[in-house]
């Protein structure tokens, strides 16, 4: 007789998942780690902002602005840098934006035809979160989490985590398909789990001799596509090897409620949910390296339960002195800094392995492909940080570049050092004078 | 000196492609010797090339049993030129190979599932545990889902995979090898090795190559056995077979699953209007607009898909709801039923919801979406973008004034006029038709004016009203070979990029709009050419 898992036994006949504690028992663990896991999320929000979002006053006396004031319960743990010229290249403003936001790098030429450049590809190197799970190197079933918030389709202007150059990794959608990838493993009863884990292992070496015996014969362009196939297998081929979960109680099974995951007006739910998927992934030690990307840049979501029923992007065109689009997207970016408020409670809330809550160990960065949607200037690009990621970063600072000529790419080498990876520069080299003076 | 139209920077400066093509190749494409490919001096690019999502789905239902539907577990195709196949748009990640161990998983299930059909394969029963019928199900399964017979390396490498599995049930390593294979290269990807030299494709690559063109699947046990009896190295064999192909059920939706991403419909289905404007717009309408473009497509495939059929047929498919919808009389009978319409009103593909309302926004019509369309899709010359400095601001929706008279506004300027004169005079002949594709007499409680004008093209006039454009659009040279550069596209999943591929529109084209032509003798015509029978040498890239 085959036995029912343990998720079989929850799921029930409806499918519709029943939030109950784990039985801990069930649960196959690894050690106590000796540090605190060090922690990273990127969430994006599109087609920039205004040249309002800056806060006044002196780097540890300032007042936030309206489009920030939903940060203001956690001022004092925001780290806010203005001034830099975000770097990019190849693409049309968004395309280069986005691509650039995180990898410091140009876009390669390619097939995604945009506005007013030749057609681009994917970006060069890999982003600055795929280079802290990289140097973390930690012993979690993922080495990474993409979630996202109806980014749609598949191209260059809806993708800003690469796992290395030409591989854009794709954020998930659907909050349920996260629940199922995710969190399934936790709820299987472990006999059952390791069958199933020596079964795939077999499987995935078999596919895995089959990418590698096939790659040989074909040109090299050919070759190399198979090739990353077969590193995204062995990927998930190390998955089954890793212990599940550290002794964390506040590890519970997440409640997953039935939304409409592509629906406009479903945008700020389904957003929530996966904030809650992503902070409960961060509390059972899932991954520590997590993105959330609301939409994607040209994004023309229309933000119907604020009383906005014009397209996002159609509004960043307008004019700087059209007092209704103004408003608008002053309301629009206030929002998501609502969103990130929101995101930084949810850390503030659970509690980590080691005492403490995920927040203390954690280092979020909001970001934008754009300064300002009308322009598609990225000079003045918007970043906000959060928390300290377990290390020594000092918070409730406001920090501005004005003028000094300097690239993002700086931030992102202050953002590993941060983070305790020494590295001295990131993306392209011509791009980086090294960590930003007086970051950390 | 022929110049390649894919680098060409602007519309305006665009010689037409016809005239480039006829210029270039006028002959290229009769001069061969009976049988032999055409346009055989360069077959072009040939990337390696991977199962899109819609591809996946029907691969899936044919080997295993499951629902085609089951592919929407995986991460959506890269899209690009409008369509899902473009091979060096993929990219690959760890939430790709998850998926497809996860789907494998399900559709081999689906398959053990069935005794009848995983007996179908070998003439046995492989989960038995009989060693001589394990074998022969995975040498039978493997050649259907790799379209050729395993090689000796695989063999063992299957038969391993076996036995590492099979320990406490032979169904168990039955499942693995079926989990493996429908994950592997072989499956998921088409390797077509190349020589030093072009080289005809080899039989079952052929064969492959002609399956997913023709009906979005791996290929069918009739035509792996002609392969394996050689029949496809002569162009009689070859076209026997696409003939029987062309015949069947599948390649109809192959045709509407074409055509639907050269016509910008497929996003029909996750739209949404200002439903205080568009107060008969429900979450049912764009199901039901897709319904009745996806109908009006396989009718024209199986009565006759001519150009002007697509351009121009006054005919439509509804229910009692839709035609409710639209303001048309209930047909007779019940569900979807071939409707006949004004023939001064509509004009086929042009004049149906789904077409009207993806390109519209939320609140007003759209002349530019919907004359850039023409210019970009039906033409083959995308308008120039706006420069990247400029600041780009619509018109804001005044309700007291036409669409039209907005827009008129925002051309004033001469220096936006200079590009939005290539589209907004086209996209105003369409103002007849609102956002949501419904008939409208006035606009802002003023007449409707659908006068516009078409310049820069090989059918230029003064247009009123979508009929009128149809019938222009319909006797165009240019946009016949627009047509056959989409179809290349698709068929190739890549650009345009030589003069070989230039010689191979042309001799697409001429099929499409020559005597008798249609969508299925253009089909036909290309596995006559060598783009699609020969690979370029490894070195070329």
């Amino acid at each position: 007789m085959k036995r029912l898992s343990r998720r079989t036994l929850l799921r029930g006949a409806g499918g519709a998942a029943i939030a109950l504690p784990f039985l801990e028992a069930m649960l196959p663990r690894r050690a106590h780690a000796v540090a605190p896991p060090r922690r990273f999320i990127v969430m994006f929000s599109p087609n920039g902002t205004l040249p309002s979002w800056t806060p006044t006053g002196s780097e540890r006396s300032f007042t936030l602005s309206p489009i920030l004031s939903p940060l203001s319960p956690h001022q004092a743990d925001l780290v806010i840098v203005q001034g830099l010229l975000q770097q990019g290249g190849g693409g049309d403003g968004h395309q280069t934006g986005i691509g650039g936001m995180l990898t410091g790098t140009p876009l390669n030429p390619g097939p995604f035809a945009g506005v007013g450049a030749p057609p681009a590809g994917w970006a060069t190197g890999p982003s600055v979160d795929q280079r802290l799970a990289e140097a973390l190197a930690a012993p979690t079933p993922f080495r990474s989490l993409e979630l996202g918030v109806q980014v749609g389709a598949a191209d260059d202007w809806g993708r800003m985590i690469y796992r290395a150059g030409n591989q854009p990794l794709p954020p998930t959608d659907d909050p349920a398909a996260v629940y199922d990838a995710v969190f399934s493993d936790l709820h299987t009863d472990p006999a059952v789990l390791a069958h199933q884990r020596a079964r795939h292992k077999s499987i995935l070496d078999a596919v895995g001799g089959e990418y590698a015996r096939i790659g040989a014969r074909l040109g090299s362009a050919d070759k190399q596509r198979l090739d990353a196939h077969l590193t995204a297998v062995r990927e998930i081929e190390t998955r089954l090897t890793t212990n599940l979960v550290e002794n964390n109680p506040a590890c519970a099974d997440p409640k997953v409620p039935a939304v409409a995951a592509q629906s406009n007006d479903a945008f700020p739910t389904v957003g929530g949910v996966q904030m809650d998927l992503l902070a409960m992934a961060l509390a059972c030690d899932l991954t520590r390296v997590a993105s959330l990307q609301w939409s994607r840049s040209v994004s023309q979501v229309r933000f119907t339960w604020l009383g906005i029923p014009d397209g996002h992007h159609d509004l960043s065109h307008r004019s700087d002195t059209d007092a209704d689009a103004v408003n608008k997207l002053t309301m629009i970016n206030s929002w998501y800094a609502q969103q990130m408020a929101g995101l930084i409670a949810r850390l503030k809330a659970t509690p980590d392995a080691g005492g403490g809550t995920l927040f203390d160990n954690t280092l979020v960065l909001w970001c934008n492909e754009l300064a300002k949607g009308n322009t598609h200037s990225r000079q003045d690009a918007p970043y906000v940080l959060a928390g300290t990621g377990g290390g020594s970063l000092v918070t409730g600072r406001f920090l501005s570049y004005e003028g000094q000529g300097l690239n993002h790419n700086d931030l992102l080498v202050s953002i590993l050092n941060a983070m305790g990876v020494p590295d001295t520069t990131f993306g392209q080299a011509s791009w980086c004078t090294g960590p930003l003076p007086g970051f950390g | 000196m022929c110049q390649r139209r894919f680098n060409l920077p602007k519309w305006s400066v665009c010689l037409p492609v016809a005239a480039l093509l006829a210029g270039c190749h006028g002959g290229g494409a009769t001069t061969t010797t009976a049988g032999a490919p055409l346009c055989a001096a360069d077959p072009g690019p040939a990337p390696l090339r991977r199962m899109t999502r819609f591809e996946y789905g029907r691969a899936l239902a044919d080997l295993t049993g499951v629902e085609a539907a089951i592919s929407q577990n995986l991460p959506p195709d890269e899209e690009t030129m409008d369509f899902d196949d473009i091979a060096t748009a993929y990219s690959v990640s760890s939430l790709h190979a998850q998926r497809y161990l996860d789907t494998a998983e399900k559709a081999a299930a689906a398959l053990l599932a069935n005794p009848a059909a995983l007996a179908g394969f070998a003439g046995c029963d492989p989960t038995a545990g009989d060693a001589g019928c394990v074998t022969a199900f995975t040498n039978a399964f493997g050649r259907r889902a790799w379209r050729r017979p395993l090689d000796d390396d695989e063999q063992r490498a299957m038969a391993q995979l076996y036995a590492d599995t099979a320990e406490s049930a032979p169904a168990d390593g039955v499942t693995a090898v079926v989990t493996a294979m429908l994950q592997a290269p072989q499956f998921l990807y088409r390797p077509e090795a190349a020589g030093t030299a072009a080289q005809p494709v080899d039989a079952y690559a052929l064969a492959t190559r002609l399956a997913f063109m023709l009906t979005g699947a791996p290929p069918d046990p009739s035509l792996l056995a002609a392969a394996e009896r050689g029949d496809l190295a002569t162009e009689s064999g070859l076209l026997a077979e696409t003939d029987r192909l062309l015949a069947q059920g599948r390649a109809a939706e192959l045709f509407v699953h074409f055509a639907s991403e050269w016509w910008e419909i497929e996003p029909v289905t996750g739209i949404d209007k200002n439903r205080s404007l568009y107060r008969n717009w429900t979450d049912a309408t764009p199901a039901a607009l897709a319904t009745e473009t996806s109908l009006f497509l396989t009718d024209a495939w199986n009565s006759g898909p001519t150009l002007a059929a697509l351009l121009t047929s006054p005919v439509t498919f509804a229910d009692a709801s839709l035609a409710a919808y639209y303001g048309l009389p209930a047909p007779g009978g019940t569900g979807f039923q071939r409707v006949a319409l004004d023939p001064t009103r509509a004009a086929g593909l042009l004049t149906q919801g789904a077409f009207l309302a993806v390109h519209a926004k939320a609140d007003q019509t759209s002349p530019v979406l919907r004359g850039k369309f023409v210019r970009a899709q039906l033409f083959c010359h995308p308008p120039p973008p706006p420069p990247p400095s400029i600041v780009v601001a619509p018109p804001v929706v005044d309700p007291r004034l036409p669409t039209r008279t907005r827009f008129a506004q925002h051309t004033a300027d001469p220096f936006c006029a200079s590009c939005h004169t290539a589209m907004d005079p086209i996209g105003f002949a369409f103002e007849h038709q609102d956002a949501a594709g419904v008939w409208r007499e006035t606009d802002a409680d003023q007449p409707v004016d659908a006068t516009g004008a078409l310049t820069g093209t090989d059918v230029d006039g003064n247009l009123d009203g979508i009929p009128s454009l149809a019938a222009k659009l319909a006797g165009s040279a240019e946009v016949a070979s627009c047509a056959a550069t989409q179809w290349f596209r698709y068929a190739f999943g890549r650009s345009e990029q030589t003069d070989g591929d230039l010689c191979t529109i042309s001799a697409l084209a001429a099929a499409l709009s020559g005597p008798q032509g249609d969508f299925k003798k253009m089909v036909r015509q290309t596995v006559r050419m060598a783009a699609f029978r020969n690979l370029p040498p490894e070195s070329q890239p």
